[in-house]
């Protein structure tokens, strides 16, 4: 019964990790159709922000939270001006851009920061105890921020004339433009959005995980995982892809204790085995290849 | 003595009318004439060292267009052949004791099969998708590696093969040898009736089914033969480094072989062995900076894709040839005329 | 002779001249190639132990060859072992063609280094590995004598001995449990990261553990790299272990610690521990790695013999830190290399290895005294043991890192009793001792 609990618990906090990252990569690639490799790079913008901040300034983690937020957002909308906005018609160009753009913001942090392994204290330190099962604070923050931005991101998509503008350029780029959206702000601002949920993902995850400049790329998989998991474009699918692989991990670690490493192994099987079954994701919109 | 010297004049007259009329193909003479000629010039190891690898990564770069360029099946996960190219040698060397002119080709076999394994689930699936699942498949691979340390020697990887051949020069010049003529192969591939089905896939796969051609045939087609030049490159790269480990296997691999692509242009063969050439040398020639020599590495890759975003060599090509606009026959843009049809060049 | 022939025999004659001394001028130098991933602590600690050996030895005027005195030239290359190894093993090559190193030490990573071995064995280059403690590096030694003969490991002691001293680090922790505690069977959860290195010692631990009357409560294997661990720590406590066994040497250390300690689990952790012998870990804990054991090589106030403490306060003088084990290129160069070239009185790769490994010399982690296997072959590794080395074990206590084995410790009932000044004794974790008290 405990190895239920156990597993139940954090499956439910692995997968809001997952979920976090998976929903900002899947808006941008909604919208604009950019897959953005340098996502997790971001988040780790952000961590070594909060690092800076808190341990070379000493100030609180929640300024912190804060200045990464800020910096990470205004950073992706730059290099997405600077970078990718020009050869966006280039689908192959904007995918090998970001992944010079990761390499580029690994190599920076490598250089500031060395290959030291860091650590970020938490915002809320300790612990507690629910059904015999110790969990840490900022885990539960970490759950009640996916949830908080799943339903913050429902409510802007759904009664917001920016929602609306996102919705509809995901749709169907070309007409939105007929409608008179401006397609080129839109996707700036979702990229400016989309970017920002990395950052605050990385403010509130890196507590719990190690700073050093190559942390991005197994987030990564698992991100790029999950939203295919969900489907590609589909929120909802991404949130809930991220809950099934979580659980999937939890699985392995708890019921197979010597085969702990091959926890991402087995999500990314499970991935393969639902895209045999149904190509475009569990909810993802297939949509006629734009000619 | 009459007979021979006709066939040299005739070779003569075929290399004045056809080749030196390009300047792209004058390139590549010069490139072959380069690549075939260094170790007389230079019996420095350290760049014959370079230049062999660089050779190897190569291939491997110009299997990945073969693939996802030509047929258009976006392959982010194409260290996976090279993986099993390279454990595949290795172990059919070590255990069964065939020498590398058998275990490269057996490897290279091994790598063919997992073509196969992972293109069969790929065949439904569609650009980002396919990106994404085919990214998935070397991470499994190497979870599996781990999973049984006693087989393939788990993070230490497999050491102890056999070395290619008694010297560096050698070593070098069976390589390029391999990459010349293996990428002739692949040209060669591309220009055929599959080549066009190939290039046709990748505009439009429903049209060609439409036209009654068989594309799960060629898509798998199109996995085997990368799989197996990357399998080749795998395996050489085994028996020149001596060990293979699952540095062969990691997504930083895939992640260079498509930038090494995309650099150089897709959809063309020459682009990536080109880019290679010119990237690894670079990478290797920063060593003196050796704080920023990634971070180098990655601002020229994105400087170049900001303006010129099909690629340095297409844009290069462009530059110097112009296509004539009724024959379609390229020419060099110097000219007014076409050399073919003489219809006036704009 | 007529006058042009008289000048260019003299041309000839200064031009001559000119060359011998340039190379004289050139030949003063003995080239010493520093390889290790630069960018991190293991490349850090290559780098600073080469340098201050060099400057050490080039302060009193060089090594002794022969008649003339040689200054030492330290180049260094970054290997990025961790990374790639192809840059790793391009990087060793260049080192030795194009900036023509005579002696190289370094090495971490033991797939890079096995690569980066063969190239300097190849090219007959003396090569001191520093940092890889597979065994199959100096196996390699004794099948194939010729090739291999150049390469020495100069630290650690290879990883079968690295297992052994843990077992005997691990009596002494139960030894103290049982007194202050009286638990009546200890159990210990073994948690060894998957990598190959850590393989065999399940199959040791599950055998040796019940012969010294404990019992394995479990085992877990997290992925090196693995950056949450409460799933693992969880099953743990649940398990009732009184002392996590770990075996990590790579990030999963620092999570592991951290998360173990906000989590207050009522059990010691003792075993290798790769980041807790650094002294960063106390930041990268958040301070919450205390009691945390881990082998270790140097600590602040332990001594081994009389070379230890001006080593370790010198480098902690000039690099603020202690010296992690990678520093021990200083020792390889210091007392290895240099003695044994003013011995042999020539840069001769192949004198310099009969001398080198029949030479039996101090250094400041004990006497290096290279050993043969079963059958009388070089194997040109470390001897382990009492009087040779023994390395110690470290545990964080109050945020200092401080050595806490060999503490009267006795390899066979026959050996002579060994305690090193300096250490301190164990201490248990105050909520373990809280909760067994009862």
């Amino acid at each position: 019964m405990n190895l239920v609990i156990d597993i139940v618990i954090s499956g439910l906090i692995s997968g809001s990790v997952y979920a976090l990252l998976a929903i900002g990569f899947s808006l941008i690639f909604g919208v604009a159709r950019i897959v953005n490799i340098a996502h997790t790079a971001f988040y780790m913008v952000a961590s070594y922000c909060i690092y800076v901040v808190t341990q070379k300034m000493g100030l609180n983690p929640l300024w912190g939270m804060v200045a990464a937020i800020v910096l990470v957002t205004m950073l992706g909308m730059i290099s997405y001006k600077i970078f990718i906005n020009p050869i966006r018609e280039h689908e192959g160009a904007v995918l090998i851009a970001t992944i010079a753009l990761a390499i580029i913001i690994q190599e920076i942090m490598s250089n500031i920061f060395t290959g030291t392994y860091l650590s970020v204290p938490a915002l809320i330190e300790g612990y507690f105890t629910i059904l015999g099962v110790k969990v840490f604070f900022q885990q539960l923050l970490t759950f009640c921020a996916a949830l908080f931005i799943m339903a913050a991101l429902w409510v802007l998509l759904r009664r917001t004339k920016l929602g609306l503008a996102i919705r509809s350029t995901a749709q169907d780029r070309e007409v939105a433009n007929l409608m008179g959206i401006n397609e080129a702000r839109v996707a700036m601002i979702t990229m400016g959005l989309s970017v920002g949920l990395a950052g605050l993902t990385g403010a509130v995850v890196v507590p719990l995980t190690i700073l050093e400049p190559n942390m991005w790329l197994s987030p990564l998989i698992m991100m790029m995982a999950v939203v295919v998991l969900g489907g590609l474009g589909s929120l909802k699918g991404s949130f809930l892809g991220a809950y099934i692989l979580g659980f999937a991990e939890a699985l392995v670690v708890f019921l197979a204790p010597m085969g702990a490493y091959l926890k991402g192994s087995v999500a990314l099987s499970i991935m393969i085995l639902v895209l045999l079954i149904r190509p475009e994701g569990l909810f993802g919109v297939y949509f006629e290849e734009e000619r | 003595m009459g007979l021979i010297l006709f066939y040299v004049k005739k070779l003569i007259i075929i290399f004045k009318n056809e080749v030196l009329v390009l300047p792209s193909r004058v390139v590549v003479v010069f490139f072959f004439l380069f690549l075939l000629l260094l170790p007389v010039v230079t019996k420095d190891d350290y760049i014959l060292r370079i230049f062999t690898l660089a050779s190897i990564f190569a291939l491997l770069a110009a299997s990945w267009d073969l693939l996802s360029g030509f047929t258009g099946q976006m392959n982010f996960g194409h260290a996976l052949f090279f993986g099993v190219g390279a454990y595949g040698a290795a172990l059919i060397n070590l255990h069964a004791n065939i020498p590398p002119w058998g275990s490269i080709p057996l490897g290279a076999l091994c790598a063919v099969l997992a073509g196969l394994i992972i293109g069969i689930p790929c065949l439904r699936l569609k650009g980002t998708y396919l990106a994404l699942t085919t990214l998935a498949f070397p991470i499994i691979l190497i979870g599996l590696v781990f999973a049984f340390p006693g087989l393939s020697g788990g993070e230490l990887g497999i050491s102890g093969i056999a070395r290619l051949s008694q010297s560096r020069v050698a070593d070098y010049y069976i390589v390029v040898v391999l990459l010349l003529g293996l990428c002739t192969i692949m040209w060669k591939i591309t220009d055929s009736n599959t080549g066009i089905i190939f290039h046709a896939i990748r505009e439009d796969e429903v049209a060609v089914r439409a036209a009654g051609i068989n594309t799960t045939r060629y898509k798998l087609l199109a996995f085997c033969l990368s799989g197996f030049f990357a399998g080749i490159s795998g395996g050489l790269y085994a028996h020149f480094m001596r060990i293979a480990g699952p540095s062969t296997l990691e997504v930083s691999l895939s992640f260079q072989v498509v930038i090494y692509a995309v650099f150089g242009g897709i959809v063309t063969i020459y682009g990536p062995i080109g880019a290679v050439f010119i990237l690894f040398p670079m990478l290797e020639f920063l060593r003196f900076w050796q704080d920023y020599r990634t971070l180098m590495f990655a601002c020229v890759v994105l400087l170049i894709l900001l303006y010129m975003p099909d690629g340095l060599f297409r844009w290069l090509r462009d530059k110097i040839e112009k296509e004539c606009p009724r024959c379609k026959i390229r020419n060099i843009s110097t000219r007014d005329t076409c050399r073919v049809c003489t219809a006036p060049l704009d | 002779m007529n006058k042009l022939n008289k000048r260019i025999f003299l041309l000839a004659m200064v031009s001559l001249f000119a060359l011998s001394f340039c190379t004289l001028v050139f030949a003063q130098e003995i080239k010493i190639g520093v390889i290790g991933p630069m960018k991190f602590v293991q490349g850090i600690g290559h780098w600073n132990g080469a340098v201050m050996a060099a400057e050490q030895i080039n302060d009193k005027g060089g090594i002794q060859v022969g008649a003339a005195k040689m200054k030492i030239k330290l180049v260094q290359a970054d290997s990025n072992e961790f990374l790639n190894v192809t840059d790793a093993t391009n990087a060793m090559e260049r080192l030795i063609t194009n900036d023509k190193v005579d002696l190289i030490v370094g090495g971490f990573r033991t797939e890079a280094v096995l690569a980066m071995q063969d190239i300097a064995m190849e090219k007959k280059k003396i090569f001191i590995g520093c940092g890889a403690a597979h065994p199959e590096l100096c196996l390699r030694v004794a099948k194939n004598y010729n090739t291999y003969k150049y390469f020495f490991r100069g630290t650690p002691f290879n990883s079968t001995y690295l297992v052994k001293s843990t077992f005997f680090h691990l009596g002494a922790v139960a030894a103290v449990m049982k007194k202050q505690l009286k638990i009546p069977k200890i159990k210990v959860a073994i948690v060894a990261e998957k990598a190959v290195w850590a393989d065999p010692l399940i199959p040791a631990a599950n055998e040796t553990l019940p012969k010294m009357g404990m019992e394995v409560a479990g085992v877990w294997r997290p992925s090196p790299v693995a950056t949450d661990v409460t799933a693992e720590l969880s099953a743990i406590q649940r398990s009732g272990a009184h002392i996590i066994f770990t075996f990590f040497s790579s990030s999963v250390g620092i999570p592991f610690a951290r998360q173990a300690g906000e989590l207050k689990i009522p059990a010691i952790q003792i075993g290798i521990n790769v980041e807790a012998q650094k002294e960063g870990f106390w930041q990268a804990t958040q301070g919450k790695g205390d009691y945390v054991m881990s082998s270790n090589t140097y600590s602040r106030g332990v001594v081994y013999n009389e070379l230890t403490m001006p080593f370790v306060n010198g480098y902690i003088a000039k690099f603020g830190e202690v010296p992690t084990y990678t520093a021990d290129t200083y020792a390889a160069i210091v007392y290895g290399l240099a003695p044994s070239i003013t011995q042999a009185g020539t840069l001769d790769a192949d004198k310099l290895v009969s001398i080198l490994e029949e030479r039996v010399y101090d250094v400041p982690s004990g006497t290096v005294k290279y050993m043969k296997d079963a059958e009388g072959k070089h194997l040109h590794d470390l001897t382990f043991g009492p009087g040779n080395i023994t390395g110690i074990s470290t545990q964080w206590q109050n945020g200092k890192l401080v050595g806490v084995w060999p503490n009267k410790w006795k390899m066979t009932p026959e050996s002579p009793e060994v305690t090193h000044k300096g250490i301190v004794p164990i201490m248990l974790p105050p909520w373990m001792t809280k909760m067994y008290k009862k």
